[in-house]
């Protein structure tokens, strides 16, 4: 009922005047709370006062507060009134898990109150029968998730099935809404909402720094409706602390290495503990470092995306078990679902977001009465500030806020097709529904027509594929598909969630890496491991090693559509696969690190050896202040270093770094590289920088105008590897690319075409194409971190702080330490080519 | 990062079967002596030859192709052209060009010595004017579409050769010009390809990996790549 079937009575506290009111419930459900003795809390009953005044809701909890229930309190109060024909409550969440678990959790109290009420998952994992049973005989109340819904709609019989509908609940809803999942659930939304205007909506969410924006989200699609904002606070704060080593905090890096005998004691310590880490590999590598020193052999797990499900099903089946002391874990396991008891989660390496900080926390403990405990560790001393920032920041409850963008227009597209799946579309209904949509509320008329026109024939300047048209305008005026088998192609490519190409990885025996030994058949059939990116996989060579699934293995070589690797016993492997933070450190937390540095009188807090450290960097050098930048000049090992604390996030750095070269080339100041890490940038010349910014023939300000995000951002953006991912995803998901189908590559029905050179193409001859336009847009949520570097360079305008030391700062060692460990980023990566030719001529030299 | 720029400097030269070519950075080779023009696997008309199927990719790479050419052309100064086969993406695109692309081949075949070779893709003889052929021997070379093991002193296209070079950890990968003592593979012409590792069991029948050589296209100059940097994928 609520997520913790085990934890009924912590939900809900006992009352003492138990049988003096009826809470405004039919007698069966006030019954079956009453027989077990429970009241309902405040805001269970604030929904179902919502509900009697015919408003919308939206209900701001932290994880653990009988939220779902609350939800669907008001749908379980109108069925047990008045028998229902048809579906009556649409459940959507951003997880099929979720979907399945929830479902669970709402079927046993409907079972006890004696309620004919049927409860029913649809996700990509139903059978096909089912799926189709449900669309002729629904249940009264489905579970599903924002494509399953998109699908549904598709269908010509979608007026007949949602007809009934009297309410959508919305659970997660801060995990959707600013994204394409949430366009998408938007427009579908817009849809329901044409097809029954009674319908209300219950938004479930956690706490979010602007309940506003969900609440205006969730009224557009029915807009005579009102929202009532319904809030559940108190409970216990957080007990939250950092771990305090013994050991020396490293410098740089990002796998706590320092840490684990004392992560070890903490798990012996306690009952089950979640670790979450911020990326795939973090977790392999300290799942291999606890199991090194596991000397107890405490059941300690590893999960996370890239493993197979049925090894991930294991694990989570051994957690609700209770048979784990420990998961290690990664974003997977952030959302609501119940694992069971957790009493206390390990943040590893710096939380990088005070929301994302909050909603891990609150996976530790459902109880709501009771403190959930969480411990920091940072990974290195950078993340020693960033972590007392969070903290801080925990305490007061402070959310990191996201900007939202408008609707993505790839999913337009996509969504115009389905629409045009289910029925014949009439372009001015659809524009008034679609702008319905929140996302789409400003979307204009000639905007939407180019939608269409794309979807209809590609939407190009020249009329060529008239003859091949997906939609064809009819004589009523309306648009139809002109094929049944474009329904067939919409079906498969729905969604919004478009994965990099992956690979399967399969244990098999190694065939030896002998000298001279390079032929031989490689065993076949051993044990599937998960997933792993192409793009790793492709760069490795035989032999090559690396950790998966908590072990180190040896690369064997890629057939068909997967990856073979073996055993290996190697102790380090050979190829890092961190590749960089996956979630950029937020703007929030990112000032109030600068704020604390800023601050020596802020410092009592910290670690004796941070504290020292920037002590020392005040004495040599100079503190970065909150709103301005530190420059640091300094040579070594005969390179001239340039070193700057923007502290935006790695991301923002390395494209900073990328513009400052180029205006440095310009500049004649021979840049020979640079490396960039969440709080720092260096950039290495060859010719003395230091000197140049001193003598003033190079002028701080003007390297660091703000029109460097002009002209050379462009330029570079539109070679950018960055803007090539991101038209890719727009060309799938808007259906000019048809997805990979996992099996489907070999059947080689059809060639795909690569997106590169799509993008090339269109780049050249119709740079304002409707999808470039969807790509550029995109550009503006996927790339914040230039959106960001804008606000950095207009806040730093003029404040710009030049340091010119004789000798490295303290403050520059950790980002000088990545040096080497980073693949450094080439423009073009024209540098690999001219080594290699150079080393040809010195062969050819006889040198 | 930074890269020391390439000095513009003399055409870098190519020595294959005693003669003397000048690869381009478009992926042609001029061939002086003979004042020709060589490109492979132009694969015209291949983003259009989608739609059959709905796939509605940009129909500008026949286009992009024949700027590419008439580029090549008036800096070379080449008069003949020999289009070394798939310079049509399927036989069918002879009959899908757009008007302008039309009218520019029409143009084309008027005014240089060209000749067609059959590929896989458009193994048939068609009327756009110029020369079809299922190869060509030429001042003791033999002009084909696919690589041939017994065919010695040859020039093909039809495996798009690519490199990935990789140096300290670094990689990059580039279509490129691949030949031994007795063969040259060109890299695809058309902007609608791309390209296939030479380290690929396809390449191993065609050519001599004691002796191969390759030329990896850069972004201003061409760059002959030791052997050792290559790598897969």
């Amino acid at each position: 009922m609520t997520k913790t079937t085990r934890n009924h009575s912590d939900s809900f506290q006992p009352s003492p005047d138990l049988f003096s009111q009826s809470w405004g419930m039919p007698a069966v459900v006030r019954d079956w709370f009453l027989a077990r003795h429970w009241t309902p809390r405040p805001h269970q009953l604030d929904m179902l006062e919502a509900d009697r005044a015919g408003k919308s809701a939206l209900l701001i909890a932290p994880t653990g507060a009988g939220k779902t229930l609350s939800g669907f309190l008001p749908s379980i109060c109108e069925l047990a009134n008045t028998p229902h024909e048809g579906l009556h409550t649409l459940y959507i969440s951003p997880l099929k898990a979720l979907a399945v678990d929830v479902a669970r959790n709402l079927v046993n109290p409907i079972e006890e109150m004696g309620l004919d009420v049927r409860v029913e998952t649809r996700t990509g994992d139903t059978p096909s029968s089912r799926r189709q049973r449900q669309r002729f005989d629904p249940p009264s109340i489905l579970m599903t998730t924002p494509e399953q819904l998109a699908l549904m709609l598709s269908h010509a019989e979608a007026p007949k099935l949602f007809g009934t509908l009297r309410r959508v609940v919305l659970d997660e809803l801060h995990a959707l809404a600013l994204s394409k999942r949430g366009d998408l659930l938007s427009l579908g939304l817009a849809r329901l909402g044409t097809m029954c205007p009674d319908l209300k909506v219950s938004a479930l969410s956690a706490t979010v720094a602007h309940p506003e924006i969900l609440r205006d989200w969730i009224a557009a699609p029915c807009p005579a409706r009102d929202v009532a904002m319904v809030s559940q606070t108190g409970g216990a704060s957080p007990e939250l602390s950092i771990l305090a080593s013994d050991d020396r905090v490293p410098w740089a890096g990002h796998s706590a290495q320092y840490a684990v005998p004392e992560l070890l004691d903490i798990i012996q310590q306690n009952g089950t503990s979640l670790l979450f880490v911020n990326t795939r590999s973090q977790a392999e590598m300290l799942f291999q470092s606890l199991w090194e020193l596991n000397e107890d052999s405490l059941p300690i797990a590893l999960h996370h995306g890239s493993l197979d499900v049925e090894q991930r099903r294991k694990v989570e089946a051994a957690m609700v078990a209770g048979k784990l002391r420990a998961v290690v874990c990664t974003s997977t396991l952030d959302l609501g679902i119940d694992w069971g008891d957790v009493d206390l989660v390990m943040q590893i390496g710096a939380p990088k977001g005070s929301s994302r900080l909050l909603q891990r926390i609150g996976r530790a403990n459902h109880r709501l009465d009771e403190p959930s405990r969480a411990i920091l560790v940072p990974a290195n001393r950078f993340e020693v500030l960033e972590c007392e920032a969070a903290v801080d920041a925990a305490e007061e409850g402070a959310q990191d806020s996201e900007d939202p963008q408008p609707g993505g227009l790839d999913v337009l597209a996509q969504h115009v097709l389905g629409m045009a799946c289910s029925a014949p579309l009439d372009a001015d209904a659809q524009f008034d529904e679609t702008i319905r949509a929140w996302p789409y509320r400003d979307l204009t008329r000639e905007l939407f027509d180019r939608v269409l026109e794309f979807v209809a024939t590609g939407g190009y300047a020249l009329k060529a594929y008239e003859r091949y048209a997906r939609l064809r305008k009819t004589a009523d005026g309306t648009w139809r598909i002109s094929h049944p088998k474009i329904a067939q192609q919409y079906r498969l490519n729905v969604g919004t969630i478009v994965e990099e190409p992956m690979l399967k990885v399969r244990l098999v025996r190694s065939k030896a890496h002998k000298r001279g030994a390079t032929t031989g058949p490689i065993g076949r059939g051993g044990r599937m491991l998960g997933e792993m990116e192409e793009y790793f996989l492709s760069q490795l060579m035989p032999g090559d090693t690396f950790l998966f699934g908590g072990e180190i293995v040896a690369f064997e070589a890629i057939r068909d559509n997967e990856a073979y690797v073996s055993r290996s016993y190697h102790n380090n492997p050979k190829i890092p696969s961190y590749m960089g933070g996956k979630f950029p450190l937020s703007t929030y937390l990112a000032e109030r690190v600068r704020g604390t540095l800023a601050d020596p009188t802020s410092w009592k807090k910290l670690p004796d050896q941070v504290r020292e450290w920037l002590s020392l960097q005040r004495d040599v050098s100079k503190l970065p202040g909150k709103e301005s930048l530190l420059v640091e000049t300094f040579p070594k090992a005969d390179k001239y270093f340039i070193v700057c604390y923007p502290f935006e996030g790695r991301l923002a750095h390395q494209t900073l770094g990328m513009l400052l070269t180029r205006r440095l080339e310009r500049d004649r100041a021979k840049p020979l590289g640079f490396v960039a890490s969440e709080y720092a940038l260096a950039i290495w010349c060859a010719l003395d920088v230091g000197q140049m910014f001193k003598s003033g023939r190079l002028s701080l300000d003007e390297l660091f105008s703000e029109d460097m995000l002009g002209d050379d951002l462009e330029d570079w953006l539109d070679e950018s590897s960055l803007m090539r991912r991101t038209f890719r995803n727009c060309a799938i998901i808007s259906g000019l690319i048809e997805r990979r189908h996992p099996g489907k590559e070999k059947t080689g029905r059809q060639m795909t075409m690569s997106s590169d050179l799509i993008y090339n193409v269109l780049y050249e001859h119709e740079p304002d194409h409707i999808l470039m336009q969807a790509t550029r847009r995109d550009a503006a949520r996927g790339l914040l971190d230039i959106e960001r570097l804008g606000h950095c360079l207009k806040r730093i305008k003029r404040h710009i702080i030049h340091q010119n030391l004789d000798r490295i700062s303290p403050l520059a060692v950790p980002v000088m330490l990545e040096i080497g460990k980073e693949p450094i980023f080439g423009e073009g990566r024209e540098s690999v080519l001219v080594e290699a030719a150079e080393e040809l001529m010195r062969e050819a030299a006889g040198e | 990062m930074s890269v020391a720029q390439a000095q513009p400097q003399s055409p870098l030269e190519l020595i294959f079967a005693a003669q003397t070519f000048v690869p381009l950075l478009s992926g042609a080779l001029f061939w002086p002596a003979q004042n020709a023009l060589l490109v492979a696997d132009l694969h015209l008309e291949k983003m259009s030859s989608f739609a059959k199927s709905r796939q509605f990719f940009p129909p500008y790479d026949t286009k992009a192709t024949l700027a590419k050419l008439e580029r090549d052309l008036s800096e070379t100064g080449a008069t003949r052209v020999f289009s070394l086969g798939d310079s049509f993406h399927r036989d069918e695109g002879t009959t899908t060009l757009q008007i302008h692309d039309r009218a520019l081949i029409a143009e084309f075949v008027a005014h240089y010595d060209w000749v067609w070779i059959a590929g896989n893709h458009d193994p048939s003889a068609h009327d756009l004017g110029g020369h079809c052929c299922d190869e060509l021997s030429m001042d003791g070379l033999m002009l084909s579409h696919e690589p041939d093991a017994n065919i010695a002193q040859q020039i093909a296209g039809h495996l798009h050769p690519g490199a990935r070079i990789r140096i300290n950890g670094r990689s990059t990968k580039r279509p490129c010009f691949v030949f031994d003592h007795d063969r040259l593979i060109m890299p695809s012409y058309g902007v609608s390809t791309g390209n296939l590792n030479v380290l690929k069991p396809a390449f191993r029948p065609v050519m001599n990996k004691e002796n191969m050589r390759v030329f990896a296209i850069g972004r201003d100059q061409i760059y002959p790549v030791a052997t050792k940097y290559l790598v897969n994928g």
